[in-house]
């Protein structure tokens, strides 16, 4: 039990803050006496001064040893402070003293100081290399390749979900009391309910922004009047869908990966398992279910708002009152456009919340990796709402709708 | 320093009168603690009873409603920016699970508070941090896992290594060997023990766990009704609980077996 108790002789030069006494500047001292040398150590040797150390070792005017080992006292007396940063400087220099030829034997050294240096030797430091280093041109092709592969296994697994989803809902088709009717709604209010204003407001001003540039531009020709048509069709069918859909990939996606996924890192998802319940049907198909049943109602407030938004504009600008608006709305736009509009909306609504949800399945341990996920979950899911959109357009236009 | 003390006599952290308190549920009342160089200190006491508070307190993570901590005789309150610093990089602190940072290597975690405190030259920085590696007992292939990687025990012990990177005069540990099995937990004991020896390490463990109190801690000291209720060595508590928190914690029968075990050993 005694051996923890530090000598005496330490309490001098040994300061508890280091700020309080002055610090002693390490230093060395080499010198040569009769046929052998002598090297003394001074000062703090620790983790505070390795700096200083470092360039006093280096400093180190020694040569080689020459012909046949040569005798190197190292005398200790001088230490006044030791830790482990200076313990393995001390004996690392010693190492190299020795690859120099010489024979280094330590004097005066303090008892607690030895058991430091014990301590040291006794932990060899191995080292694990760092995974090799490879060229820019490797990196380049491997980074290509596992994108395509990780491509590959996004359409893969998205697939993989698109089925387990379907398997699921078709369950609830026959056992429709399994479905977390408590959870659907709670999923509805917050990607539904409360994306309300901020989706009234978006679609509201870039309405207005349209119908101010159309009238801007088609002035020239005297057509302004077609402006009101050009917002219609515009709104109706792609506006109103797409900035409805981006809101919520990034809103409601990024906070459905965020939340599977620290389940996911606390393990919850693996308690779930374990306990018999699946996660697709507690975790992932309430929130796409809540998802395709609001992203119309969404999609549809957001079109009144987008025309909303250009009824203002036409008012102030062609001095049109809300009734002929209404009027030229009607006469110009055919109500196809708002069905296709609406059409695309439980698709995208599946796509968000089956990349948000997967996304969240995929978190790792690490709260990087979380991140990583999160931010993987908006990218693709936008990506997506996009070419789907572009998709849809170009299929629906072929076929003459 | 009065020439006559003994080393073990220097208070490192002289808590005193500390209070703090939670809204309307208080915590500490007139709590009052020594901490002495160079000993291995457990603080048990009812689970929910502010342990990890009073740990929080002593690391500055909690703010404290009144009294005084010194830290090296020094009031914690009273100092500089820099000094806290100083005391910073004095003092180690191992969380419950480690908490080291899951976007780093063990490594890149072992040498975050030698690039926050001090500049050193990348490569003494890689030996050192080898070296801590070495010394918590793990193996140098870990050096460039992350923590996610990593078993519980493996966790811990790099936390260790990384709350011993600067050499600290004390360490802090919260609840040490808990989640460990009782292997894991003796050889952690252990482990603590040798480098409280060999490093001259001061101990400042919070722990319920009753196997190493009786293995590594020199004194004790019970928090109970808000305060420390009494300190002393394992042995003088056992014989003489005093409060009937002790008796119970001490004299029960998990406390009689951790205590003949330690005999035994």
């Amino acid at each position: 039990m005694a051996s923890y108790d530090q000598p005496e002789d330490r309490q001098g030069g040994y300061s508890l803050m280091g700020t309080k006494e002055k610090a002693a500047r390490p230093a060395l001292d080499w010198r040569q006496v009769n046929d052998g040398y002598v090297l003394r150590i001074f000062g703090d040797w620790q983790v505070s001064h390795v700096r200083r150390i470092a360039k006093e070792i280096k400093k180190l005017k020694c040569g080689t040893a020459g012909a046949g080992p040569k005798d190197l006292t190292v005398d200790m007396a001088g230490l006044s402070g030791l830790d482990t940063a200076g313990a393995m400087l001390i004996l690392d220099m010693n190492e190299l003293l020795k690859s120099k030829g010489f024979m280094p034997h330590i004097i005066n050294v303090r008892e607690a100081d030895q058991i430091l240096f014990d301590l040291i030797s006794r932990h060899p430091r191995e080292k694990a290399g760092n995974e090799a280093k490879s060229s820019m041109v490797l990196n380049l092709v491997r980074d290509l390749g596992s994108t395509v592969v990780s491509i590959g296994r996004d359409i893969i697994e998205i697939t993989a979900m698109i089925g387990q989803v379907t398997q699921s809902l078709l369950g609830l088709l026959i056992r429709p009391w399994r479905l977390r009717f408590t959870s659907l709604v709670h999923h509805m209010e917050h990607a539904g309910l409360k994306a309300v204003s901020i989706i009234s407001l978006i679609c509201f001003l870039i309405g207005a922004v349209i119908m101010q540039q159309s009238v801007e531009q088609l002035r020239a020709y005297s057509a302004e009047y077609f402006s009101i048509d050009m917002l219609g069709i515009l709104a109706l069918r792609e506006v109103g869908v797409l900035l409805t859909s981006i809101m919520i990939a990034g809103r409601s996606g990024a906070a459905f990966t965020a939340e599977i996924g620290s389940m996911k890192m606390r393990e919850e998802v693996d308690a779930m398992r374990a306990l018999g319940i699946s996660p697709v049907e507690t975790l992932i198909v309430p929130r796409v279910l809540a998802l395709v049943i609001a992203l119309p109602l969404l999609t549809f407030i957001g079109n009144i708002m987008c025309l909303a938004g250009g009824a203002l504009i036409a008012y102030q600008v062609m001095n049109i009152d809300l009734q002929s608006f209404v009027e030229r709305l009607n006469d110009g736009v055919d109500i196809r456009h708002f069905y296709v509009g609406l059409i695309k909306t439980p698709f995208v609504a599946l796509i968000i919340g089956i990349v948000g949800t997967l996304e969240g399945m995929r978190v790792q341990g690490s709260a990087e990796s979380l991140g990583t996920h999160v931010r993987a979950s908006v990218v693709k899911s936008i990506f997506l709402v996009i070419i789907l959109d572009a998709a849809f357009a170009m299929a629906l236009t072929a076929i003459g709708i | 320093m009065v020439a006559l003390e003994t080393p073990r006599m220097n208070p490192i952290i002289e808590v005193r009168h500390l209070h703090k308190q939670f809204g309307t549920q208080v915590v500490f009342e007139d709590l009052n603690l020594d901490v002495y160089e160079g000993e291995v200190l457990g603080i048990v006491g009812q689970s929910g009873g502010g342990k990890s508070v009073l740990l929080r307190c002593l690391n500055g993570l909690e703010r404290y409603s009144a009294g005084k901590i010194s830290f090296f005789g020094q009031d914690t309150a009273q100092m500089s920016g820099k000094d806290l610093r100083h005391v910073e990089a004095r003092s180690g602190l191992l969380f419950q699970d480690g908490a080291l940072f899951s976007a780093l290597t063990v490594l890149q975690n072992i040498q975050v508070p030698m690039r926050e405190h001090i500049s050193l030259p990348k490569n003494i920085m890689d030996e050192l941090a080898y070296l801590k590696l070495a010394l918590v007992g793990l193996p140098a292939n870990a050096a460039h896992k992350y923590p996610s990687e990593l078993s519980g025990g493996m966790r811990k012990r790099a936390g260790l290594a990384r709350a011993l990177a600067l050499d600290p005069k004390i360490v802090f540990l919260d609840e040490p060997t808990a989640g460990l099995d009782p292997i894991g937990a003796n050889e952690f004991d252990m482990l603590i023990r040798d480098l409280q020896r060999t490093l001259g390490l001061t101990v400042f463990m919070v722990t319920h766990d009753l196997d190493s109190i009786f293995a590594i801690c020199d004194r004790v000291a019970v928090l109970a009704d808000r305060r420390i209720v009494r300190n002393g060595t394992p042995t003088e508590l056992t014989k003489d609980p005093g409060h009937p928190w002790i008796k119970s914690y001490f004299c029960g029968e998990r406390g009689r077996k951790a205590q003949g075990t330690a005999q035994g050993s």
